[in-house]
């Protein structure tokens, strides 16, 4: 491709532009600053070219998932846009890019700014790529990626070199995947079997903490500095009541409800602190050192929630991951912190 | 006495950094409503926070100057709650790991010294203020104070009377201003406290029902609501009228009574979890060192120093060193004029009382500590009476006039010429025959007078001493 056009999801900040995340309560926001990977692209070779349209605040139903393809990936796989960028925090653009003859790029937790993404659940938060194949993709990545004093929580390189590795690489498959589906993918590799710990918590664990930090993240829309307002509300009570019942649609009311059950006094023990031990748990039992990457299929289940397991790994843990279609079967691959090469030489290997 | 008050503190305190804890807007108390606000301290999304390493520099001063352990990885956590002047609907502040732990301040009372332990000192954001507008009768809302950062000082329930409270609250506001953290002004709200009290019989080991009186900003007002509090709990325990229940309580100060915030209890659920935007911080051995190190002379050795090496009474240095704002006052003016008796003077007995005039505290008097010493200068030259120096810090306070310019254009100096002196002095003499005659019938107070109307005729510009001096001999002469 001659020239780069990138497009945004509607979640990330551009300066004098109206900015919604796809919610009413945020109808007539306008964004006062630029997200620093607008900045960044905007001093690149990559045009920004416009922006789509998102589930509200990046919450999908997990209930039924609808045929119309997300925004950023039809502009994608139309042709429209090279590249988009977006917060894919439950899996759908990740499926939806392998279903469309895109691939999509999840960084590393803290290698791209989050400064200028509306946050949804912050320890899970990060900006990834749609885009055609993984060579423009990581060219893109390569220009927004590297630190940035205005946000906490990265690690301290300035850039990242995304050049493929020459090694040959290990592939371990977890014990839940059926092996015929990621067959072909499979034996351009050695691989082996492994155990993920914990596997069968992961949508759950997911589920509870995402919940969780959603509800707390979005208690700023609250009609008294901007965005949506009730027009008539009797006290400040009624004024937040109403605000946020015609703000929010059904699935951000969801979330906000269990996640603010979760945090509750109550609740907090038996669900949030245990969800986050149980990240940690995953964490710590991955064996990167036996593997390099981990793949597994980007479906399981017509059933959204149950397919949440897929996407949960790189999210939870903050891991690199990469997905495409080969052969007709979406994969995903996944590797240890900052290996973003390894993903890079393992889709060169098969797609050769 | 059947009945013992426990009372436990939680004092929140202003650090003094020039920038509010999680974003680069000015915290400077006094700007005009929203002033210093910028997306991220309005509550916008998009703004991940980013620590101000300064609060936590501060922040370890205070764990240092209160005895306290440091948390060698200290976090941060998010508190959630409503209300309009909390942007973005939670209070970034400390639970799990706060910065401190376990460390104790001495206080000092009539009953003797004795040791106030502390559970904790946390860092957290402070939230906007409310303001009622009566013209449209609607609030708004001020978010110059939102996101300024506080420590808030967690006491154990050791206190037992008022004194205490106060005691301890004086040494803290000492502790903390010397080492330039704060400067903890009550009545501008960068040091307030919350007073939990309790009331049992004494000997029991159990606590009885406890209040918790929030945001008290004046030493007065908390000693007065204490009072009431636990004479209104020893009532209820001994009369069974009422019956006493763990509550949130407001000080009316004009009433002179405590009231209930019982509806706003209800819905106190915090939902504290862990900050998942900002990364734990690590405070090693060198960082507290660097710290340490960096720390000001605290008031105690400042008050030795004064009384040993300068040579100041006691009571001049207790009053120096007693407020951080005159120390520096003094120090500042003790450069440009190196008579500390007299720099301490000169504030303890003229600038003192030339703030009390405009109702000014210790902590409130801004003053040029070069002009300050420029008219002591004046004055030790000679060039003016004390009186007049007198006359021209009221001047300096006021209008910031410099003090040798002024005397200059406005020919203040004392007058020399000792024949006008000599011929002022008889006319006065002449024209005040019934203070003459007292005099001379025994009332040697009545040379005030005369020495005041020369003095008046000299446009206050006579050497009193002088004055003084030839009066007494013109007068024995008659």
């Amino acid at each position: 491709m001659d020239h780069y056009t990138v497009f945004l999801e509607d979640s990330i900040m551009q300066k004098d532009t109206l900015v919604t995340a796809g919610s009413k309560m945020l109808e007539n926001f306008v964004s006062p600053f630029d997200a620093t990977v607008v900045k960044r692209l905007s001093e690149s070779q990559f045009s920004l070219a416009g922006r789509v349209i998102m589930d509200e605040f990046g919450i999908p139903s997990l209930i039924f998932e609808g045929n119309e393809p997300l925004g950023a990936v039809k502009a994608v796989a139309d042709g429209t846009a090279s590249h988009a960028l977006c917060n894919d925090l439950f899996g759908k653009y990740r499926k939806q890019a392998t279903e469309n003859g895109c691939c999509y790029i999840h960084p590393t937790y803290g290698t791209v700014s989050r400064f200028g993404l509306i946050p949804l659940a912050s320890s899970m938060d990060q900006i990834g790529v749609v885009c055609k194949n993984l060579h423009d993709g990581f060219a893109l990545l390569s220009q927004i990626a590297g630190k940035d004093p205005r946000d906490g929580a990265m690690f301290p390189e300035e850039s990242y070199n995304y050049a493929p590795t020459s090694k040959n690489i290990r592939i371990g498959i977890p014990k839940f995947v059926n092996i015929e589906t990621i067959e072909n993918f499979a034996k351009n590799f050695q691989t082996i079997d492994i155990e993920l710990a914990h596997f069968e918590a992961y949508k759950q664990v997911m589920y509870i903490l995402s919940c969780a930090e959603i509800s707390n993240n979005i208690s700023r829309y609250d009609g008294v500095k901007f965005g949506h307002r009730a027009t008539s509300f009797r006290g400040l009570d009624d004024l937040y009541i109403k605000t946020r019942s015609e703000g929010f649609g059904a699935d951000v009311k969801l979330t906000a409800i269990m996640g603010t059950m979760m945090l509750s006094q109550k609740q907090y023990a038996p669900y949030y602190e245990k969800a986050m031990k149980i990240r940690r748990l995953i964490k710590e039992s991955l064996k990167f050192d036996t593997y390099d990457i981990i793949a597994m299929p980007c479906k399981i289940s017509d059933d959204p929630y149950e397919n949440l397991a897929l996407y949960a790994l790189p999210t939870l843990a903050g891991l690199p991951a990469v997905s495409f279609a080969h052969k007709g079967c979406g994969i995903q691959l996944i590797a240890n912190t900052k290996c973003e090469s390894a993903l890079l030489s393992a889709w060169e290997v098969c797609m050769a | 006495m059947k009945y013992e008050t426990v009372i436990g503190l939680e004092v929140h305190v202003e650090m003094a950094t020039k920038t509010k804890l999680f974003c680069a807007c000015s915290a400077q108390f006094g700007a005009a409503a929203n002033e210093n606000v910028c997306p991220a301290c309005a509550g916008m999304p998009g703004m991940p926070a980013v620590t101000n390493k300064k609060a936590v520099e501060f922040a370890i001063a205070a764990a240092l100057v209160t005895n306290s352990n440091i948390t060698p990885t200290m976090s941060f956590d998010k508190k959630n709650y409503f209300y309009p002047d909390l942007p973005t609907g939670y209070q970034i502040t400390q639970l799990f790991a706060p910065i401190c732990r376990d460390g104790w301040v001495e206080i000092e009372t009539a009953e003797g010294a004795k040791k106030i332990t502390l559970k904790q000192i946390h860092i957290e954001e402070d939230a906007g203020k409310l303001v009622h507008d009566n013209r449209i009768g609607a609030s708004l809302v001020d978010f110059n104070r939102a996101s300024v950062p506080l420590v808030e000082i967690v006491s154990n329930p050791d206190f037992r009377t008022a004194e205490e409270v106060v005691a301890y609250l004086e040494e803290l506001r000492l502790l903390l201003s010397f080492a330039g953290i704060s400067d903890c002004k009550m009545q501008e709200g960068s040091m307030r406290c919350d007073v939990n009290i309790s009331v049992r019989k004494i000997g029991d080991t159990k606590l009885g029902v406890r209040t918790e009186i929030k945001n008290m900003n004046s030493l007065k007002a908390i000693s007065a609501a204490i009072a009431y509090e636990s004479q209104r709990h020893m009532d209820a325990l001994e009369t069974g009228e009422e019956t006493l229940v763990q509550e949130t309580r407001r000080w009316d100060d004009a009433v002179g009574e405590t009231l209930s915030m019982r509806e706003k209890e209800a819905a106190a659920d915090y939902r504290y979890f862990p900050n998942p935007e900002i990364m734990p911080v690590e405070i090693d051995a060198d960082w507290i060192e660097v710290v340490r190190q960096g720390l000001p002379e605290p008031a105690q050795d400042k008050f030795v120093r004064l009384t040993q090496e300068l040579g100041l009474s006691e009571y001049d240095s207790s009053i120096i060193t007693g407020s951080k704002n005159l120390s520096d006052i003094f120090d500042g003016a003790l450069k440009h004029f190196g008579r500390p008796k007299e720099v301490a003077n000169w504030i303890i007995v003229e600038l003192l009382s030339i703030a009390k005039g405009d109702n000014k505290g210790e902590g409130d008097i801004e003053i040029d500590c070069e002009k300050l010493a420029k008219v002591m200068q004046l004055v030790d030259d000679k060039i003016i009476n004390r009186a007049m120096g007198k006359k021209l810090l009221g001047l300096v306070w006021k209008e910031g006039i410099d003090p040798a310019k002024y005397v200059e254009e406005n020919q203040l100096g004392m007058v020399s010429d000792t024949s006008l002196i000599d011929s002022t002095i008889q006319t006065v003499l002449a024209e005040q025959t019934k203070s003459v005659n007292e005099y001379k019938d025994g009332n040697k107070k009545a040379i005030n007078f005369l020495v005041g109307q020369v003095m008046k005729k000299l446009a206050g510009k006579g050497d009193p001493n002088m004055v003084n001096g030839l009066l007494v001999k013109y007068l024995e002469d008659m």
